[in-house]
């Protein structure tokens, strides 16, 4: 019992912040998971003569401008916002992580050139960047998640390059070098379990952005196709339509702004167990 | 008591002082508003943005929008219900034969720049200038059988044309083809009028500026010959989105914004203070198109399962929010040609789409549908989405911003245009069928006929109906074409929609009898 208690999990739970966050974030997944299950009406299904209801026993959330239920809607909007960031910051963060280490470990000039790689990806803008490649690509959820690991795993590369960089020279890292251990016994056993803590807590604080983008991208028009329930096309319907009824508007920025304040709350808590230094200072 | 007063930021100000100045402070801010309010500048919503000052690249009423503020015509439509036109440039314009016209120009009317007066000369270089081939003017076939003008006098000539047209009154002289420019400028710029330089103009109103994608600046025209128009600045606002124009409106931003559908019965009910609605029915046409030479679609089984497939009513409720009605075809009501119903009922039938697939040996289709990113048309694309799925149809709908979009079935535009699928398009039109069939004959495939549709029967009708005076004979004609156009299965007309107009009641709009707005008649109220 002690040791769990001591344990990251432990610690977790015994945060009112990280709770709360944790309550959130699994009340979304589960509801993600089951929308099949949960959702009490056919997410494309349209009934015209019921457009625009606002809340009721019947529509939990209201319909929106095609008479499609819209909680249904936003549990398979859950669905697919997850699964973009998941799989977006799961990618964006193993190439940021391997290209952070090369630049960290590896010789002076490739350092540089994965610095300066980095900065560059890291300037542009990422609406712009997303519209340019929207314009060349198809439109789907491939493009939104290329367009969001484009977009985010420089940020992976240049805390994991820091960290490495710190590391390298340490004490215990000469030690193992004059003991002549390999390189992938270093990197492996040495370096990796030293980052993935920062590491962690970034993946965490930038799922909640990597699910605005898509919603973003969604109502820009860049997203996921017409027809398909997302956060952010109900946020664009309830834009386009604010004027019939505010419901929709209403309805679609819930989930968002519950999964940014889990994710957001979830970050800071890691950070605060995971940094050595705030650790201390609690 | 002694007060402080070295503290104070006017030592020597009671309340009662500073509470007056503030009353006049308050009273002089005022003065700009009204001045601003007086009417001496006007903001119109564009729906998109014109290309350039050149007819020869136009393509629709929003150049007209833009022309007909800064150029001039030999006539021009008069403003009201009833279709007409009025003399402009000319003086008198008369059709001598059935393949002449003789006009004579007002003297005196002048071009800006110092570039003189109009003369005949500049009609014959305008309107010749969309015949000569290297010139790829899009707007050709508003011309017709257009020959050449013959120069008679400084201020006179005669237009003659290959053979009748009986569009020539309401569509190839007071519309875009009919603009008349200045020779000269348009030779010292090299024969192209670009965005460079402003150019000269004749209308009531000059460019000052142009905001790319934000809004066309125009301002009166001091040599303009005409009467002095109302307003000392007019902007043309570039606002896409339907809802973005009608929240441009009520926060002022914008003095006239066309509004989408959805508005219309809640604006009726209750327009906001200072504001009047006006609803027109639009001669517009939107239709879902069908590439018939796609290879996917040989089969006409497979093109008509589509048709039988997509719910019209159900688009044109849930797109148009009921205030349209299903179209019959290209040609709206009232105009010769129109067809009083289709060969296919707009109700879809699931179950006679699927067993024309069955037919075909089709167990599940999938079709790409490509659509503008107008709320209307991604809205009817979730519709048909739905509908088609019914009858084993799965529809992938992609969505395009403007330039995007209008460059998929344009051959010099790469080579998309073979591959396209399903389209929904929607068309500007004028008072006569031609303008409305001249889109889908042959030689406009790889331009404005998506759906490759190729038919001789209709070209030769097309081509037989420009010249053919009786009423009668034209009408039974255009009703032809378009059922040539629907038993080809590449076209499901869905609405002419309406045009619903909100503007702020300081302001006596001039529209056309469909609505769309005639900015050089705009006056104050």
């Amino acid at each position: 019992m002690s040791a769990f208690r001591h344990s990251l999990l432990g610690r977790l739970l015994a945060d009112p912040m990280a709770l709360f966050a944790m309550v959130i974030i699994a009340a979304l997944v589960i509801m993600a998971l089951l929308a099949d299950v949960i959702a009490p009406h056919d997410p494309g299904a349209m009934n015209l003569a019921d457009r625009f209801a606002p809340p009721s026993a019947t529509y939990w959330m209201g319909t929106d401008n095609l008479g499609r239920d819209t909680f249904s809607r936003l549990l398979q909007g859950g669905r697919i916002a997850l699964y973009v960031a998941l799989t977006a910051v799961t990618i964006s963060g193993l190439i940021g992580l391997v290209l952070g280490m090369l630049a960290g470990f590896g010789p002076r000039w490739l350092d540089n050139a994965l610095l300066f790689f980095f900065d560059a990806l890291r300037a542009y803008p990422t609406i712009i960047l997303a519209l340019a490649l929207a314009a060349l690509m198809p439109r789907g959820l491939s493009t939104v998640i290329i367009v969001v690991v484009i977009t985010s795993f420089a940020e992976y590369g240049r805390v994991v390059r820091t960290q490495t960089l710190s590391l390298k020279n340490s004490e215990f890292i000469l030690a193992e070098r004059a003991m002549g251990a390999s390189f992938g016994r270093i990197v492996f056993h040495h370096i990796l379990p030293n980052v993935l803590g920062p590491f962690f807590i970034l993946a965490a604080m930038n799922l909640p952005v990597v699910i605005t983008i898509e919603a973003g991208m969604s109502f820009l028009g860049i997203g996921v196709p017409p027809g398909t329930p997302s956060w952010g096309a109900t946020l664009k319907d309830g834009f386009d339509y604010i004027r019939n009824t505010p419901w929709i508007l209403l309805s679609g920025g819930l989930p968002l702004i519950l999964a940014t304040l889990g994710f957001t709350f979830l970050g800071e808590a890691l950070r605060d167990q995971l940094d050595p230094r705030l650790r201390k200072t609690r | 008591m002694t007060q402080d007063t070295s503290r104070r930021l006017f030592p020597n100000t009671t309340r009662r002082q500073l509470l007056a100045g503030a009353a006049v402070l308050g009273t002089a801010t005022m003065f700009p508003l009204v001045a601003w309010a007086d009417g001496s500048r006007l903001n119109v919503r564009a729906y998109l943005e014109p290309d350039d000052y050149d007819p020869l690249d136009a393509s629709g009423f929003l150049e007209e929008l833009l022309y007909g503020c800064i150029y001039r015509k030999l006539i021009q439509y008069v403003p009201g219900d009833q279709w007409d036109w009025q003399p402009d440039l000319a003086e008198s314009i008369e059709q001598t034969s059935p393949t002449t016209i003789a006009f004579t120009l007002k003297e005196g009317q002048m071009w800006s720049d110092g570039f003189g007066e109009i003369t005949a000369e500049d009609v014959k270089f305008s309107l010749e200038r969309h015949m000569v081939e290297e010139n790829n003017s899009r707007i050709k076939p508003d011309l017709g059988p257009f020959s050449h003008v013959e120069v008679t006098g400084t201020h006179s000539g005669i237009i003659h044309l290959d053979e009748p047209f009986a569009p020539l009154w309401t569509i190839a002289l007071p519309y875009l083809a009919g603009t008349i420019i200045c020779k000269e400028a348009v030779e010292a710029a090299g024969g192209k009028i670009t965005t460079a330089i402003p150019p000269a103009v004749s209308g009531p109103y000059r460019v000052v500026e142009h905001r790319l994608g934000e809004r066309w600046v125009l301002e009166r025209n001091p040599d303009y010959s005409g009467a002095a128009a109302d307003f000392d600045r007019v902007d043309l606002v570039v606002i896409v989105d339907d809802s973005a124009a009608e929240i441009a409106k009520e926060a002022g931003d914008v003095d006239f914004a066309q509004i989408g559908p959805g508005s219309v019965a809640r604006l009726q009910d209750s327009p906001p203070p200072g504001t009047r609605l006006s609803v027109h029915p639009s001669l517009f046409y939107h239709w879902v198109g069908l590439n018939v030479q796609n290879p996917k679609f040989a089969d006409e089984r497979v093109r008509m399962a589509i048709m039988h497939a997509i719910d019209v009513p159900s688009i044109v409720q849930a797109a148009f929010f009921d205030v349209a009605e299903p179209a019959t075809g290209i040609i709206a009501p009232g105009l010769i040609g129109h067809r009083p119903e289709t060969i296919i009922p707009p109700q879809a039938d699931p179950a006679r789409a699927r067993a024309l697939l069955d037919e075909a040996g089709i167990d599940r289709l999938e079709v790409n549908l490509d659509v503008l990113n107008t709320v209307i048309h991604t809205t009817a694309a979730q519709v048909m989405q739905a509908t088609m799925a019914q009858a084993g149809i799965d529809l992938n709908i992609s969505v395009h911003e403007s330039g995007s979009f209008w460059s998929l079935g344009v051959s010099a535009d790469g080579d998309r245009w073979q591959d396209l699928e399903l389209t929904i398009k929607r068309f500007s039109m004028t008072p006569d069928p031609y303008y409305a069939t001249a889109w889908f004959v042959t030689e406009q495939i790889g331009d404005w006929n998506w759906e490759q549709f190729s038919n001789e029967e209709f070209d030769r009708l097309h081509d037989e109906a420009l010249s053919e005076t009786d009423p009668e004979r034209r009408d039974e004609m255009y009703r032809r074409m378009q059922d040539l156009m629907e038993e080809s299965g590449g076209y499901r007309f869905i609405t002419h929609g309406v045009t619903a107009n909100l503007f702020a009641d300081n302001i006596a709009p001039a529209t056309r009898p469909d609505g769309l707005p005639l900015v050089q008649f705009f006056r104050r109220a």
